[in-house]
C-alpha cells in the first residue's frame, strides 16, 4: 500500500533509507541515535514511525522506531524492505529471564520465543525465529570492540508487558507463570515484544535481521549508551564483511 | 558410573564434541576420519567410535531415525561428558534448483515433530549454536563446497514428506510444505529440532550438517563427512582461542 509513492505507514521511499536500518522500539531514541552516524538527516515522522538516515564509513544507513510489540514492528519491517532496506539489527532494552544477569548487560539475540500473535500470522508455529548469522557475528565483533558485558542466547518475544510482570492479576495466570518457568529452563536470556516476527518476517522477505538487547535485571537500569554504540559497530561491522564478501552496500 | 541404558557409554568413553550420523553404518566410516579411534560400545541403533582430532577427544555416535532415539542419545552422552551435538547426516532439498550433495549447514529447526514438545512449548526456538554455525561455515569455505546456510525441517515421518498424497491429512502436509519453502527452510531431515531443543536446556551446543538431495545423482558422502570433521577441527580451534 502506497500513498504518494510513499509507504502507508511509515511515510517513506525508496531512497530515504539505506539498506542497513537500526529498530528502537521507542521514536523517543532515533535522534540519540542517528548523532552516532555521519551527517543524520530526519526523513519522516508518522505515527510511532521516525525514521533518520546518515552514514558510516561512506555507506547510508537509518534507524526507524518500530513502536512496542510485533504488529507494529511487522508493518515497518515489511515497509522498509519495500523502501530497499535488506539488514536489521533490533536495538532494545528487554526484562531478564535468567536471575544472574544484571542491569546493564548486553543480550545478542540467536532466535525468539515466539510467544505472540503477530508471526503466526506469517508461518506456522513450528517454524523457528531465527537471526540473520552475520548480524549476530557483527554484534559479536561489535560487542568485543566496545567493552560491553554480553551473553548470547535466546529471547522470549511477549505480547503483554504486564502480562510479564504482574502475572498473578491476569486470568491466564497459571499458565503465564508455567510458561516463564519453562522459557528459564530452556536458557532464554531476556523478554522484549519485537524480535520473533522481525526474525520470522526477515525470513519469508530473505532480508537479515538480529537484535541486541540491554537487559533490565534487579538494580536500575543504566544509561544506554554502550548499548547504542554496540549497535552502531555492529553495523560497520556488517558493512565491512559485506564489502569482503563482494555483496553491494548500497541500493 | 554405570553404562547409560541405551547408548551404553559412560564417563570418559566419549569427548566433548559428538558427530551425530543417524545411520550405524556410516558411524565407522566417520571415525576413520579421526586419529586412533576405536569402538567403544554398540546396543539397539546406538553404535559409538572415540578418537581425536588435533589431540582433543571426539566421539561419534549414531542417533538412529528420528527424534524420539536422537533425544536419547543426546541426555545419555551429556550424562557421559559431551556437550557439542553434531547432527551429520542426509537431507531433502526443499528450495527449489538445489542441487545434490549440496550442503547444508543449520542455523535452526522447525519444529515438526513430537519428541521436542515433551520438553518445552512449541513457541520455543531450536536454534543451532552460533560457535557451532561459524565453524561449519569456516570448514565448508576453506573447502570450497558449494553450501546453503539456512533452516532445517525436522519430521517425524519420511513418507508424509515423500508421499504426502497417500497421508489422510495429505492437504495439511502440502500446506506446511508450501509455508517452509516460503519461509526459505532449505532441507527437511529428522532429528535436528530435538537434538537442538534437548541440548538448550542441558546447557549444550547442538549444530547440523546435511547433504542435501535435489537435482542430479546423489553421489558418496566423502565431502559431506570432511567437511564435518573439519568443522569439529574449526570448533576445537575456536574453543582454545576462548579459554586463552
Amino acid at each position: 500500500m502506497e500513498t504518494a509513492g510513499k509507504q502507508y505507514h511509515i511515510q517513506l521511499k525508496r531512497g530515504d533509507v539505506g539498506k542497513y536500518v537500526l529498530l528502537p522500539g521507542d521514536p523517543g531514541r532515533c535522534e540519540p541515535i542517528s548523532r552516532l552516524f555521519d551527517n543524520p538527516k530526519h526523513v519522516a515522522t508518522n505515527r510511532e514511525y521516525v525514521t533518520y538516515t546518515g552514514t558510516l564509513d561512506g555507506v547510508p544507513v537509518s534507524v526507524t522506531s518500530t513502536g512496542i510489540g510485533c504488529p507494529s514492528a511487522a508493518i515497518a519491517l515489511e515497509e522498509l524492505v519495500r523502501c530497499g532496506a535488506d539488514t536489521f539489527i533490533r536495538v532494545g532494552t528487554s526484562g531478564h529471564i535468567q536471575e544472574d544477569i544484571k542491569s546493564g548487560e548486553l543480550a545478542i539475540i540467536t532466535a525468539a520465543i515466539r510467544d505472540e500473535g503477530t508471526s503466526r500470522q506469517y508461518m506456522p508455529i513450528e517454524f523457528p525465529a531465527i537471526a540473520d548469522i552475520d548480524v549476530v557475528l557483527a554484534l559479536h565483533a561489535a560487542a568485543l570492540k566496545s567493552g560491553a558485558k554480553f551473553r548470547t542466547g535466546i529471547t522470549q518475544s511477549k505480547d503483554s508487558f504486564y502480562g510479564q510482570h504482574e502475572p498473578e492479576r491476569m486470568g491466564v495466570a497459571k499458565d503465564l507463570l508455567e510458561r516463564w518457568r519453562a522459557w528459564q529452563l530452556g536458557g532464554a536470556l531476556c523478554s522484549e515484544m519485537e524480535a520473533s516476527a522481525l526474525f520470522v518476517i526477515s525470513s519469508m522477505l530473505r532480508v537479515r535481521s538480529g537484535g541486541v538487547m540491554m537487559v533490565h535485571g534487579k538494580e536500575p537500569m543504566p544509561p544506554l549508551d554502550i548499548l547504542l554504540e554496540t549497535a552502531v559497530g555492529a553495523l560497520r561491522e556488517v558493512i565491512a564483511a559485506d564489502r569482503a564478501k563482494g555483496r553491494p552496500v548500497t541500493l | 558410573m554405570t553404562k547409560q541404558h541405551h547408548t551404553h557409554t559412560q564417563e570418559g568413553d566419549v569427548g566433548r564434541y559428538v558427530l551425530m550420523p543417524g545411520d550405524p553404518g556410516r558411524v565407522p566410516i566417520i571415525a576413520a576420519h579421526l586419529d586412533d579411534a576405536r569402538h567403544v560400545a554398540t546396543n539397539r541403533e546406538y553404535v559409538t567410535y572415540t578418537g581425536t582430532l588435533d589431540g582433543v577427544p571426539v566421539s561419534v555416535t549414531s542417533t538412529g531415525i528420528g527424534c524420539p532415539s536422537s533425544a536419547i542419545a543426546v541426555e545419555e552422552l551429556f550424562r557421559c561428558g559431551a556437550d557439542t551435538f553434531i547432527r551429520v547426516g542426509t537431507s531433502g532439498g526443499i528450495q527449489p534448483g538445489t542441487k545434490s550433495n549440496e550442503i547444508a549447514i543449520a542455523t535452526g529447526a522447525i519444529r515438526h515433530e513430537g519428541t521436542s514438545l515433551h520438553y518445552i512449548p512449541i513457541e520455543f526456538p531450536a536454534v543451532c549454536s552460533i560457535d557451532v554455525v561459524q565453524s561449519m561455515r569456516k570448514a565448508v569455505e576453506r573447502l570450497s563446497l558449494p553450501h546453503k546456510v539456512g533452516i532445517s525441517h525436522s519430521k517425524d515421518s519420511f513418507y508424509g514428506e515423500v508421499e504426502p498424497e497417500r497421508s489422510a491429512n495429505s492437504d495439511e502436509l502440502l500446506e506446511f510444505w508450501r509455508a517452509w519453502r516460503e519461509g526459505g527452510a532449505i532441507c527437511s531431515e529428522m532429528e535436528l529440532s530435538t537434538i537442538c531443543i534437548v541440548s538448550s536446556l542441558l546447557g549444550a551446543r547442538a549444530g547440523g550438517m546435511m547433504a542435501m538431495y535435489g537435482e542430479g545423482e546423489f553421489g558418496p558422502l566423502d565431502n559431506l563427512i570432511k567437511a564435518a570433521v573439519e568443522s569439529v577441527r574449526e570448533l576445537i580451534k575456536l574453543d582454545k582461542a576462548k579459554e586463552r
